[in-house]
């Protein structure tokens, strides 16, 4: 149907732009891991596995490592939780307001992560709206300090971040569901939540999987909202990789934990692919 | 491609050229200093005098700095402000550029006990000159304290849950060592600490961190985390004082009587700079008696350059302790090179990491 010439003009670009961004940096992080640093901080070309040693032995790599995948879970559980919601009553519900509704839920996402990052440090600072709401109503008699500066204000941020990543694919799953099947089911006599349980959200599971894989593979590996909101205790992995590369100038150990995230992340994806084509209804 | 075509071409690139051409006549100095070092009040000046533009970027630590410089952005800047813990490591690796001395008048002016150091000295060649220096004292907000604190213990009290900060930065290392007296009977040792000392440190720090409200990495940051009351005490830079005292915060400033580090700040011309000569003048700009004095309204640092004081009033030149000196100098540790900087950023960064 398309020439030979055509089928390479179309195809040669992207592949080498893939090449030469994606998979030429990867490649070289990947050898970086297998070097070493000398005492006297220079990067020593010599192949070794002491960094992925490191990181099994080395307690503190995996835990931050386990504690930024609790941080993830917690967030992609609260962005479904209110993305979901949205989405339905947009879907079904949003009638002539439809588009304008949903710019609304996009709106967040034209404004800069930093600016809105900041926003929520003078909402929950010592001396911020919400602190200073609650004293001024007697709800609390001194700032509330797990606010800001604490796990609690990473996993906020981050679900306001990506809460419109999750709403997206599952409100475009429930746009294709076809109206007519919820009106069968309501006409076999089946109750509203009975047809939600059992036509709807089944219909809608590839969208929930798509934005449950953003909001976790997007969170998992976030490290502005810790730097910014996480307090001492709150830092994540890519915290422990950007120190690595910057301050420490320990490139080897940081390229180790980075591939690591890579794999983790590439078997998420391949996993969630599976697992959203096994649910779709085409 | 027809000659009208060509034409069109042609007249596009000479536009390009000329337009990139322009760009470059006002040339541009790109710093990476620390906070406060390139202030309008006296960087405007120079600008002015010299038809150029002064672009500066902030380092929050001198690891970030070494980092930067080694990872290959040595080209991005002309003018670095290494401290003492890491200008003679610069000067080593050949990232500064050897300076004339004949070309900075103000140089025979600077004190005789900082330019006497060997730090920026290597093979005979100077490689810097010395700048700002200063303690990294305790800052604490006079509101929360009834009695000035004297310690760094202070930081540890448990009444102070949740309530001060520190730098993230080995400085807090070489702090908590401090406390732990590895500094008697030779300070030279917060530098050169064993593996149990370190050990000892980090568990020292790890009792510090439920204290920890953030660790603050710019100065900007630790003015902020006063300003808005999430923290009541912490380790700073003299700059943060200033800063605070500026919008009438109630702030205090004390050197604990367990001592505490400081720093001998360098300026230094990066050897990737392509404005060597426009930097030499910067240098020497900045080590002038009249900017050391302006550098030092702005930061609370104290002046390399002792004939400052002449514009200074006598409670400022009192506040800097420009009068004893000698005296001062004895609270103060000044940063040297770590030899095993790798192991203290390692326990450093496991601190952190902790829960």
């Amino acid at each position: 149907m398309f020439s030979r010439a055509y089928k390479l003009a179309v195809t040669v670009p992207p592949l080498a732009w893939v090449a030469l961004f994606l998979l030429t940096p990867y490649l070289l992080m990947f050898c970086y891991s297998f070097w070493s640093i000398s005492p006297a901080q220079t990067i020593v070309h010599s192949w070794n596995v002491q960094n992925y040693r490191e990181l099994v032995t080395v307690s503190v790599y995996w835990q931050t490592l386990l504690r930024s995948m609790w941080i993830a879970a917690r967030v992609t559980l609260f962005s479904l939780l209110l993305g979901y919601p949205l989405a339905y009553f947009l879907s079904f519900y949003g009638g002539s307001r439809k588009d304008l509704l949903y710019q609304l839920v996009i709106i967040p996402l034209w404004v800069s992560y930093l600016v809105r990052a900041y926003a929520w440090k003078t909402i929950l600072g010592s001396d911020g709206v919400l602190n200073t709401l609650l004293q001024y109503v007697h709800l609390a008699k001194h700032p509330l300090e797990f606010l800001l500066y604490s796990p609690f204000a990473v996993v906020l941020t981050l679900t306001h971040i990506y809460t419109p990543f999750t709403f997206l694919p599952i409100y475009a799953s429930l746009e294709h569901i076809p109206r007519n099947l919820v009106e069968a089911s309501h006409d076999l006599g089946a109750t509203p939540a009975q047809t939600f349980w059992k036509v709807i959200f089944p219909l809608s599971i590839p969208g929930v999987l798509a934005g449950a894989t953003f909001a976790f593979v997007l969170s998992l590996g976030d490290f502005l909202a810790p730097l910014l909101l996480g307090g001492p205790s709150g830092i994540m992995i890519s915290n422990v990789v950007v120190s690595l590369f910057g301050a420490a100038y320990n490139w080897p150990l940081g390229a180790a934990i980075s591939f690591c995230m890579l794999v983790l992340v590439v078997a998420l994806l391949f996993v969630s692919e599976r697992l959203e084509k096994k649910w779709s209804f085409s | 491609m027809n000659w009208r075509r060509k034409g069109q071409l042609g007249a596009i690139i000479a536009v390009v050229l000329f337009t990139a051409s322009c760009a470059k006549k006002t040339p541009t100095l790109n710093l990476l200093v620390w906070e406060g070092y390139a202030d309008p009040s006296y960087v405007k000046a120079f600008e002015d005098a010299h038809h150029c533009k002064v672009s500066a970027s902030y380092m929050g630590s001198s690891d970030e700095l070494m980092a930067k410089l080694r990872g290959g952005s040595a080209g991005n800047y002309d003018v670095i402000s290494p401290s003492s813990d890491v200008a003679t490591s610069v000067a080593n690796a050949a990232l500064a550029a050897p300076l004339d001395l004949a070309k900075f008048p103000a140089y025979k002016q600077l004190s005789a006990q900082l330019t006497a150091l060997p730090l920026v000295r290597v093979n005979g060649q100077v490689f810097g000159v010395p700048f700002m220096w200063g303690p990294d004292p305790l800052i604490y907000d006079t509101a929360a304290f009834s009695n000035p604190p004297d310690s760094w213990n202070v930081l540890w009290d448990p009444k102070y849950k949740g309530k001060i900060s520190v730098w993230d930065d080995l400085s807090t290392v070489y702090m908590a060592a401090q406390v732990l007296g590895f500094d008697k009977p030779d300070p030279a040792q917060l530098y050169n600490l064993t593996d149990e000392q370190l050990d000892a440190v980090k568990k020292k720090l790890l009792e510090l961190k439920p204290n920890i409200r953030k660790m603050w990495s710019t100065g900007g940051e630790l003015t902020n985390l006063f300003q808005n009351h999430e923290v009541i005490a912490a380790m700073g830079w003299p700059l943060m004082t200033n800063q605070l005292r500026k919008i009438n915060f109630p702030v205090g400033e004390t050197i604990p009587k367990e001592n505490t580090t400081g720093w001998i700040d360098h300026l230094m011309i990066t050897a990737a700079s392509d404005n060597k000569e426009l930097a030499a003048e910067f240098l020497e700009y900045m080590i002038e008696a009249k900017t050391q004095k302006q550098v030092t309204d702005v930061t609370g640092y104290t002046p390399a350059n002792p004939q400052a004081a002449q514009f200074m009033t006598p409670d400022q030149v009192r506040n800097l302790h420009l009068d004893d000196v000698d005296a001062y100098q004895k609270h103060i540790y000044f940063w040297q090179n770590v030899p095993r900087r790798a192991k203290y950023n390692e326990i450093w960064n496991e601190v952190k990491a902790a829960q």
